[in-house]
């Protein structure tokens, strides 16, 4: 049984294009300086730093940990770093969190990041190969495809992922750290914006951020005294399963689904839509939205995009099961660090930390990742209560 | 029995990228263009040069500029017998530790001299600037014997 351990404090830098006043070093030491603050702790009260980034080749830095270690004050500590591509700032706050759970250390800093205005992450994924036709297609032309699969499917309407498009920007606009500011963004706008990757629009996908995430998890002693109300861990779980296998189920990938039911299980959940208050969930692409409730276990298999269409998601509406309320990646995509913002915009909504888009009185909170082809997953469960 | 061809191909990846320096190391490059050369003070006071975003002891944010000199002492060095193409000159060169005046913490650089016998660690040099600086590290072209 591992030991109970919470997040003590979040730390976020705002999510723009381009953040040329600051080094990689500089932009990453802002949101963790942010948490720290948040946390009232300094350096001397930190154990081990845990740090996770999205591919080396993406930037171009390889081995950054060993270049910001002055940066976040990991002198004479021991500092790790995570690597499971576009999840890894899910998987980054989980490795720190079983430090914690562990018993290993007391009190850990978590920081993930993304310096995009600086790298080349378009075509550092799509890598050419020896032997292979250079498949060249960049995120959105990896998964256009498997959504086109889904929309076959479910025979869900063409405008789904519009609507998501338009909430998640709708949500984002009341987060002032969201990168994408469109307050008056109308679905009319969304679908005459330009078609990138057939069925994915312009407007569908996420931006290209510079941005940085942190947290600190502390265990149950200490987060007890912490200044402000501690964001509890309630279930943890991380999964993975192989890309490049063509008889893979891509639409609703088996690993997402026994993620899903590992920490359900853990945090006591039983019936998800019901019993979470509000969750964070990794959508770059609008039809993720339905796609990952189904997978999720927030709708039965083709149905997800009945709740989209519901307004069950959006806060505006007044949905049951708002997902998103930061705005989510569609709003800022720092890559290395997306992961790790859901996973902290989880422990703020239970913290009653989230302001205008705070989820009115939310008590358990599901924080969600994926990276690669859609084949590492990782998520967490917190709750303003310990369970 | 004969042993299978194993396939291999010649592979070859590149990307471009671009970097900001920030608010230290960029002063300090912005300062080499200006033919002057910054370090920064530590936490402990020490000069630091090239200057640090953060206090190698204290991991607290650094930003006390400190004008240092443009000579200094060798403190250690290395004799290129044979330089490559890659090297700052096509004769023999030393690559030295140099402690500047003002600064606590010696900075690597390049010392241009006739021989190996003169150079000697304890002996002084001073920065030799490029006919053009352009804030890059090689606006000091070398450091040579004072």
């Amino acid at each position: 049984m591992a030991n109970l351990a919470a997040v003590v404090g979040t730390g976020q830098t705002s999510y723009t294009t381009k953040r040329g006043d600051v080094s990689i070093a500089g932009l990453v030491r802002e949101a963790a300086v942010n948490a720290l603050n948040d946390a009232e702790l300094t350096w001397d009260d930190i154990d081990a730093v845990i740090v996770g980034k999205a591919p080396d080749m993406f930037e171009g830095v390889i081995m950054p940990e060993i270049y910001l270690t002055d940066a976040l004050g990991c002198n004479g500590k021991p500092m790790l770093r995570v690597h499971t591509a576009g999840s890894v700032g899910g998987s980054t706050a989980l490795v720190a969190a079983s430090h914690v759970q562990s018993g290993t250390f007391k009190r850990v800093l978590t920081v993930a990041f993304e310096k995009q205005s600086e790298s080349n992450a378009m075509w550092a994924l799509s890598n050419p190969q020896p032997f292979s036709t250079h498949l060249n297609a960049g995120a959105g032309g990896y998964f256009a495809p498997i959504i086109r699969e889904y929309m076959r499917r479910s025979e869900a309407p063409y405008d789904v992922g519009i609507k998501v498009a338009v909430k998640d920007r709708l949500h984002g606009a009341r987060n002032p750290l969201a990168h994408l500011q469109k307050p008056d963004i109308t679905m009319k706008e969304v679908e005459e914006s330009f078609m990138l990757w057939d069925p994915i629009r312009f407007l569908e996908s996420c931006p290209s951020s510079d941005g940085a995430c942190a947290m600190v998890i502390a265990n149950e002693e200490l987060a007890e005294q912490a200044p402000r109300p501690p964001a509890w861990i309630r279930g943890v779980a991380m999964r993975s399963e192989p890309t490049m296998y063509a008889g893979r189920e891509e639409v609703n990938p088996q690993a997402g689904r026994d993620c899903a039911a590992d920490v359900y299980k853990q945090a006591g959940i039983k019936d998800p839509r019901k019993d979470l208050d509000v969750a964070e969930v990794y959508v770059p692409f609008s039809w993720y939205e339905p796609m990952w409730l189904e997978n999720l276990g927030f709708a039965p298999e083709g149905e997800g995009w009945k709740l989209t269409m519901e307004g069950a998601t959006s806060l505006d509406e007044g949905g049951d099961i708002p997902w998103n309320p930061s705005g989510g990646v569609l709003s800022s995509n720092p890559i290395g660090a997306s992961g790790m913002i859901r996973f902290a915009e989880a422990a703020r909504q239970v913290r009653g930390d989230a302001g205008d888009h705070q989820v009115e009185g939310a008590k358990l909170a599901l924080g969600h990742a994926y990276g690669g082809g859609a084949q590492f997953f990782a998520m967490w469960v917190v709750g303003s209560e310990k369970g | 029995m004969s042993q299978p061809d194993v396939l291999h191909q010649a592979f070859e990846l590149g990307f471009t990228y671009t970097r900001s320096t920030g608010p230290v190391v960029g002063r300090f490059l912005t300062e080499l263009k200006q033919r002057n050369i910054v370090g920064i003070k530590g936490s402990d006071g020490r000069v630091i040069v090239p200057p640090m975003e953060y206090d190698p002891d204290t991991a607290e944010e650094l930003s006390e500029f400190v004008d240092v000199g443009q000579e200094g002492e060798i403190v250690s060095y290395a004799w290129v017998k044979e330089p490559r193409e890659a090297h700052p000159f096509d004769k023999p060169f030393a690559w030295a530790m140099i402690l500047l005046d003002g600064a606590d913490v010696p900075m690597i650089h390049c010392v241009a001299a006739d021989s190996e016998d003169a150079v000697s660690t304890g002996a002084r040099v001073k920065a030799v600037w490029a006919e053009e600086t352009i804030g890059f590290i090689t606006d000091i072209r070398c450091f040579e014997r004072v």
